[in-house]
């Protein structure tokens, strides 16, 4: 939801000052920082979404050499077909990293939460909130009209078989005899298109990004409506530990990579950008206490990732605790922000 | 007279060590700190809308939908709010029983939050209609200010804990026929007695205490059935629904208070909150309208599901997470309690009769009688689009062969989830006339019961007509189970993602040989 209130927010922008008041050296160079930081992993996300275009367009010319046969091609290129999925898988992850090192930023920013909702967070059109606003062209003509995100929605699932409407052909990818969970030949047509789409708006995010002229606004909105979203994300991750459940994104790599982005995210914003706000306005215990609860709250992420990474399974209950721990200490920063933000006399877009 | 030269001796020291601490006392009550006003002006709430407006008189609505208020008008200071965990610690027993009881869930359990947020994505006046939802779920919550798109109020425990001991112990009005929340709730007065002395100090004086917890309107109230009504009435209206009239969906006290128990001063307190609330209930059923020997606060009512310990961690998870104060052991013992009070009392509200079986060439004729025999109010009550009752009928020939069945959670010839099902459930209706089966208040405009709860002390009589095919033999065996359900599975599968069928509780059954002729 709270992409609905950026959305709004984002039409009265222009119309907004930047800040409440002319921001000092600090703040300005703190807000330098989160723009150069925001658009150099932007233009990696550009290279990297070109790579994994490549490597699409690799896997698609493998099939269309066979005639567009999945089965025809496996039998004929089944080792180069397998290197191919191993390679844009590789690639997805390298080009998602990129994403989620910004996306704290960039889903906080209501003129930029268009770009999150189409790359990373939106649903497909027809649901109640956060709908992605785009249409998807595919190579074969085909227009997928508001089909959600590119990452979880649609590439995620795709590439590794967990959308069963774009598996081509069961294959068995490592060659173990058998043909296990996401071992599949998928939709080439589908992978060209929606990777070519994630190229065309990773650069018009850079496009717009550029022109950002980044103010105090921004920068307390960002925190506030981003921060608390980890809750959200926690209880996603815990969802996967929970039997039963339904969903097919998510399953390229832990939720807790996200998490940690995107905390991250607004942990910089707010460090480079609104710390400056408080330090010199003499807050320096509320933004001690801020500060500490940013720590807290990635400690937590990075050691719940440590544990995970290191073998070790949740129960539903821990991994439920771990989510309120989460969202307490989230809150209690956005409390803290606001009441910052409020002395401030700054605009909380939303 | 060594006595007598040993006082003089320290008569001096003495007298003067008692100046002194008189001195002390007295400078230190003037110098010492006054604790703030209690509570907070509405301006302390930074970025605190307000998309009500104002009422009739002008005064801001800072609560509203919800019909609870403030005693003083101001918000409450969650920081100076004691949690329920605090009152543990003189009033274990209390404490103890209160957790496991759905009323400390009440502001936490998934399947609750998850609901306020799908509802706060379609509300009209943007998500602080939820203030709805969380006057009767979290009072502390809504009255300190952290409904709100944007929290400016710190979490505290004393919030998380639902309908915690201070939501009841500082009321001092309430209005159960408005509902919704219509309960005015004096946080001043436990914000006041957290500022005085605590622990043995209380103890040696506790009269503030019992100013702040036992005033004599709030201890006249939490005996009342008035108290309950406040939240266990429940209409809907334009503020919070798309209803162009007030619809009624919860009316329990007033099918209460027109009942044999309203007119008899038999209390929800005094079924929901005896000791043994199954022994009241057949105490009463035999009509003896007397009070329990003793009150407890575990407040058991239906939802057994959310008191099942055999669901093991996933019970957890489903209430939110484990209160304030209350570790694994406390929990596992009272929840187990819980659920053993609350089945036995789920088994003493109704009964099922076999009123008319007739065989003739059309075939089978029953009547069954559903008999509310235990319930203070209508059977089922509550939330009752989810809440439902459902009478799952099977009849089987001489060769034990299933020739009719309606309803239950088996397949059957007619099989569950039909139309053909007998329930007496409450169906929401949108604007364009669809059905909402997954508990979306804000889209509601409509609530229609697909059959009307039965009365305390009513019944309701249920007729079917079961052709029988040539060639089937008697003697039939009819089997009949009245069975309670907390929700329709796609308020699970919204809200918890998970598609699974709701686990039915049979509330009473009967079996019975019907001799028919052979046709």
């Amino acid at each position: 939801m709270r992409h609905i209130f950026l959305l709004v927010a984002s039409s009265l922008c222009a119309a907004l000052p930047a800040g409440a008041a002319e921001p000092s050296e600090a703040e300005a160079e703190g807000l330098a920082a989160v723009r150069n930081f925001t658009l150099e992993h932007n233009a990696a996300l550009v290279a990297e979404a070109e790579k994994l275009q490549a490597a699409t367009s690799a896997y698609a010319a493998l099939i269309s050499g066979q005639g567009g046969d999945y089965e025809a091609a496996w039998s004929a290129k089944g080792p180069e077909l397998a290197a191919a999925v191993a390679a844009i898988r590789k690639q997805w992850l390298a080009t998602s990293n990129e994403y989620e090192t910004i996306e704290g930023i960039v889903a906080g920013l209501p003129a930029m939460v268009k770009y999150d909702l189409i790359l990373d967070a939106g649903n497909p059109g027809g649901q109640p909130e956060d709908v992605a606003e785009y249409d998807l062209p595919l190579p074969d003509g085909t227009v997928l009209e508001r089909p959600g995100n590119l990452f979880h929605a649609i590439t995620e699932p795709l590439m590794w078989g967990t959308d069963d409407t774009h598996v081509k052909l069961k294959a068995d990818l490592d060659g173990d005899g058998k043909t296990g969970a996401g071992e599949v030949l998928f939709d080439a047509n589908l992978a060209v298109g929606a990777t070519g789409a994630l190229v065309f708006w990773a650069k018009a995010l850079e496009t717009d990004m550029k022109a950002w002229e980044p103010g105090r606004n921004d920068a307390f909105t960002a925190v506030v409506t981003m921060t608390p979203t980890v809750g959200d994300y926690f209880a996603e991750w815990k969802d996967s530990h929970l039997a039963g459940r339904l969903g097919a994104a998510f399953v390229a790599r832990s939720r807790l990579a996200d998490v940690t982005g995107i905390m991250g995210g607004c942990q910089r914003m707010y460090v480079d950008a609104v710390s400056p706000v408080l330090a010199e306005g003499g807050d320096t215990a509320l933004d001690t206490s801020i500060r500490g609860g940013f720590d807290e709250l990635l400690a937590l992420v990075a050691e719940t990732r440590a544990r995970e990474e290191a073998g070790e399974t949740f129960g539903a209950e821990e991994a439920d605790a771990l989510a309120a721990e989460s969202q307490d200490i989230a809150e209690r920063i956005v409390a803290q922000v606001l009441q910052a933000a409020a002395k401030y006399d700054v605009q909380i877009e939303g | 007279m060594k006595l007598k030269r040993q006082f003089l001796y320290h008569a001096r020291p003495l007298a003067l060590a008692a100046l002194l601490v008189i001195a002390v006392l007295g400078v230190w009550y003037f110098v010492a700190p006054t604790p703030p006003a209690p509570g907070r002006d509405l301006a302390d709430i930074p970025f605190y809308k307000l998309p009500f407006g104002a009422d009739d008189a002008g005064n801001p609505r800072p609560f509203w939908p919800s019909r609870m208020v403030t005693a003083s008008g101001r918000m409450a200071d969650a920081a100076r709010l004691p949690s329920s965990a605090d009152c543990a610690s003189c009033h274990r027993t209390e404490f103890e029983e209160w957790a496991g009881s759905l009323h400390a869930a009440a502001g936490r359990d998934r399947v609750y939050e998850a609901t306020v947020e799908a509802n706060k994505v379609i509300g009209r006046h943007g998500p602080e209609q939820a203030r709805f939802c969380e006057g009767c779920h979290a009072p502390g919550e809504l009255l300190s200010g952290r409904t709100n798109r944007f929290a400016s109020v710190p979490p505290q425990d004393a919030l998380t804990e639902g309908i915690s001991c201070i939501s009841c112990h500082t009321a001092t009005h309430a209005d159960p026929i408005a509902g919704n929340g219509a309960l005015t709730i004096d946080f001043d007065r436990a914000e006041r007695e957290a500022d005085g002395p605590q622990g043995a100090a209380l103890l040696a004086d506790p009269r503030a205490h019992l100013a702040a917890f036992g005033a004599p309107d709030t201890v006249a109230l939490v005996k009342s059935a008035d108290l309950c009504g406040g939240c266990h009435t429940e209409i809907y209206d334009e503020s919070m629904s798309r209803a162009a009239v007030p619809q009624d969906v919860q009316s329990t006290y007033v099918e209460w208070r027109d009942s044999w128990y309203g007119r008899n001063n038999i209390t929800c307190q005094d079924c929901h909150m005896a000791a043994d609330p199954a022994a009241q209930v057949m105490r009463l059923r035999e009509g003896k309208a007397q009070k329990p020997d003793r009150y407890s606060h575990r407040f058991i009512g239906a939802n057994v599901v959310m008191a099942d310990t055999r669901l093991d961690d996933a019970l957890m998870v489903l209430r939110g997470g484990f209160l304030p104060g209350v570790g694994p052991e406390l929990n596992d013992v009272t929840l187990k309690e819980q659920f053993r009070q609350t089945e036995a009392f789920l088994r003493t509200a109704a009964g099922l009769e076999l009123r008319k079986a007739e065989v003739d060439a059309a075939g089978l004729h029953l009547a069954i009688a559903v008999q509310n025999l235990g319930a203070g109010h209508n059977l089922p009550t509550g939330v009752n689009d989810q809440k439902h009752l459902e009478l799952e009928v099977s009849l089987t020939d001489a060769s034990g062969a299933e020739i009719f069945r309606s309803g239950g959670d088996r397949p059957g010839l007619v099989g569950a989830d039909t139309v053909e099902a007998v329930r007496w459930i409450e169906d929401f209706i949108g604007t364009e006339g669809q059905a909402i089966p997954d508990h979306l208040t804000f889209r509601t405009a409509a609530v229609v019961w697909q059959r009307d709860a039965i009365a305390p002390r009513g019944e309701d009589v249920v007729h079917y007509d079961i052709p029988i095919a040539v060639g089937a033999r008697g003697p039939f065996r009819l089997q009949a189970r009245l069975l309670y359900r907390i929700a329709r599975p796609e308020l699970l599968l919204s809200s918890l993602r998970i598609d699974m069928a709701v686990p039915s509780f049979p509330l009473a059954e009967l079996s019975t040989q019907i001799q028919g002729p052979n046709l």
